[in-house]
């Protein structure tokens, strides 16, 4: 294999950092002396542009129609560090589109004058988590991993006026940084045993009855890097100072595309590396393994998660722990372990993503205006701004899982693959315990609700003056989020017939 | 005395103990920082060693990519150490209480 042939199969890759470093120096050489509303419009344009372009590409050129023909060529010489596949490309397709809705509720923003190098570390961190999905290799996965979160460390600390950003980007830092010893460390005690740091190798290198001890060591330990990563319960710690130090779109990065890379990751490297040692986390059939552990992880998420979101008033550490629980509940895809498990878990954290998204839009406008983000500060936002309002509660009743807006179907199918994973319904009762949790979650989401539509408007506060472009991305999100919800098949019909061919 | 395997693991397993035990008691940032590094080199010794055990060079090479990612890294961490002690002169670990609910 030619590197010309290498380049053509990372060719939407090349496309996005090229378009990072056109955006970086388009806003350093030409629009310098531009005002900053100009700069980020046309660097915003620039980046898009970029994003769609590699989607197409994605999309519509030489898609693999048979992996196991096509891509079994190219495997042998790259041994699974790069696999392009259906499922990987749809996977990557979502994460472009969220990238570009990102840098749309970053547009109007203010919170920094370096327009150039915060577009071009948004697209670096795209590249990362694309690498990300595509990788089935221990290298590769720890350095596009790495490169994903050091463009997110920096991005949380983008806004160097408010020491608040600095803050929270160094709590995610040192917990970043450990999250990646751990999962290194378990993953070089996997290469010792098996000798190998391709997945697929690994598991044929590992298919034994009784558990290794050193593989147990292995698996904990992989499962705290990732943990850290998703931000399961007890590795959360981070994601409630992020999330609120951080600069808004930023945050939405954060909950959105980084979780979608990071998830589809985590259930690569426990389903097919680990595939031996999965173990069972059923009720009366208990194994050990990677399943009893990330039931655990599951059930402590969920609970903490829901709980601790109840008791906050500032909507973005609100998310947060939504965030946190949402994990949980995304969590159940990955202990289906199986193909609906996997079809499951991407559509959850697909429209999950664009949902919080979108919350994060309109979170970020009513900050914009009050300054900060406290539930008070929506008060009477349904009379102010109709429109934003009306998206927020798409949003919220989304997240909430109210039918038939897309994050209804995320947790139907997800607990639906989870009961059906395990024999004898053995995960009824996680499945039990994450519907309960989700009514718990109903009441937060109704807290933000109520402020905006029920409590009444104080006097001086008037709409919130969200420039046009805005209003129009979140109402797509929005329109998104309920087209998904209404019509789930267009994805998951893709995702199914994908995940026939890629054998995962 | 022969060096096995066993004992390059045990040495980076416990290298990777005291790096974590740094970074949960130790309270300045750089030292945090440096127990971090700690924790990494912990793996690259024990993925030398492996590697030398397998066989293969899988695992020197990985060593490879993990320092210069570590480098990376650590200039990424000092750059917000600089930019937080710019607002706050400080770089203890104590001090950053300004996220609550």
């Amino acid at each position: 294999m030619s590197y010309l042939q290498l380049l053509g199969l990372v060719a939407p890759e090349t496309i996005v950092v090229i378009t990072a470093l056109v955006v970086l120096g388009l806003d350093l050489l030409i629009l310098r002396e531009q005002p900053l509303r100009h700069r980020f419009w046309m660097g915003a344009a620039f980046a898009a542009f970029g994003c769609v372009l590699a989607a197409a590409w994605l999309l519509f050129i030489n898609s693999p129609t048979h992996p196991a023909g096509e891509v079994s060529g190219a495997l042998p010489l790259l041994r699974g560090m790069f696999v392009d596949d259906g499922l990987v490309r749809l996977v990557k397709v979502a994460l472009l589109g969220l990238t570009v809705f990102t840098i749309a509720i970053s547009m109007e923003s203010s919170f920094t004058g370096h327009v150039g190098e915060y577009l071009a570390l948004i697209l670096l961190a795209t590249v990362g988590m694309m690498f990300l999905v595509s990788a089935e290799d221990i290298l590769m996965i720890f350095i596009s991993l790495e490169l994903t979160s050091l463009s997110l460390y920096i991005l949380t600390a983008f806004n160097k006026r408010n020491v608040k950003s600095a803050e929270a980007a160094l709590k995610y830092f040192l917990f970043g940084g450990m999250s990646a010893a751990f999962t290194l460390f378990g993953l070089s005690l996997v290469y010792g045993l098996s000798g190998s740091t391709g997945l697929r190798e690994i598991a044929a290198k590992l298919e034994q009855p009784a558990l290794d001890p050193l593989l147990v060591a292995a698996i904990v330990m992989t499962v705290i890097g990732f943990g850290f990563k998703v931000a399961a319960v007890p590795f959360h710690l981070w994601a409630p100072d992020a999330y609120q130090g951080a600069p808004t779109p930023s945050a939405a990065f954060i909950a959105s595309g980084s979780k979608v890379a990071s998830f589809f990751v985590f259930a690569k490297v426990m389903m097919l590396g680990f595939a031996h040692a999965g173990g069972s986390g059923s009720w009366h059939a208990y194994a050990p393994g990677w399943l009893p552990v990330l039931a655990v992880v599951a059930v402590a998420s969920m609970l903490l998660g829901n709980l601790a979101a109840i008791a906050q008033s500032n909507v973005k550490r609100l998310l947060a722990y939504s965030a946190i629980a949402h994990g949980g509940y995304a969590l159940l895809g990955i202990l289906a372990n199986g193909p609906s498990g996997v079809t499951s878990l991407v559509y959850y954290v697909v429209t999950y993503g664009l949902t919080v998204l979108g919350a994060f839009g309109v979170v970020g406008l009513v900050e914009e205006r009050a300054g900060e983000a406290r539930i008070s500060d929506f008060a009477g936002l349904g009379r102010r701004e109709p429109l934003l309002a009306f998206c927020m509660m798409i949003f919220m009743l989304s997240l909430a899982g109210i039918p038939p807006l897309a994050g209804f179907f995320g947790k139907f199918y997800v607990f639906t693959a989870a009961v059906g994973g395990a024999k004898d319904l053995g995960l009824l009762w996680l499945v039990i315990f994450a519907i309960a949790m989700s009514a718990v979650s109903l009441y937060y989401y109704l807290q933000v609700l109520k402020q905006i539509y029920v409590v009444p408007v104080s006097a001086e506060s008037g709409s919130l003056g969200a420039p046009i472009s805005s209003r129009i991305v979140l109402a797509v999100i929005a329109f998104g989020v309920v087209a998904l919800g209404c019509a789930p098949d267009f994805l998951v019909g893709r995702l199914l017939a994908a995940i026939k061919l890629a054998a995962l | 005395m022969d060096v096995t395997l066993e004992h390059y693991l045990v040495v980076s397993g416990v290298l990777f103990s005291l790096g974590l035990l740094g970074v949960i008691m130790r309270r300045n940032l750089l030292v945090i920082y440096m127990c971090l590094e700690l924790m990494l080199n912990a793996a690259n010794l024990a993925l030398v060693a492996m590697s030398r055990y397998n066989g293969n060079l899988d695992g020197q090479i990985m060593v490879f990519f993990i320092i210069t990612v570590a480098a990376a890294e650590v200039a990424v961490g000092l750059a917000l150490i600089v930019a937080l002690y710019r607002r706050r002169q400080t770089a203890h670990v104590e001090d950053l209480t300004s996220l609550k609910s």
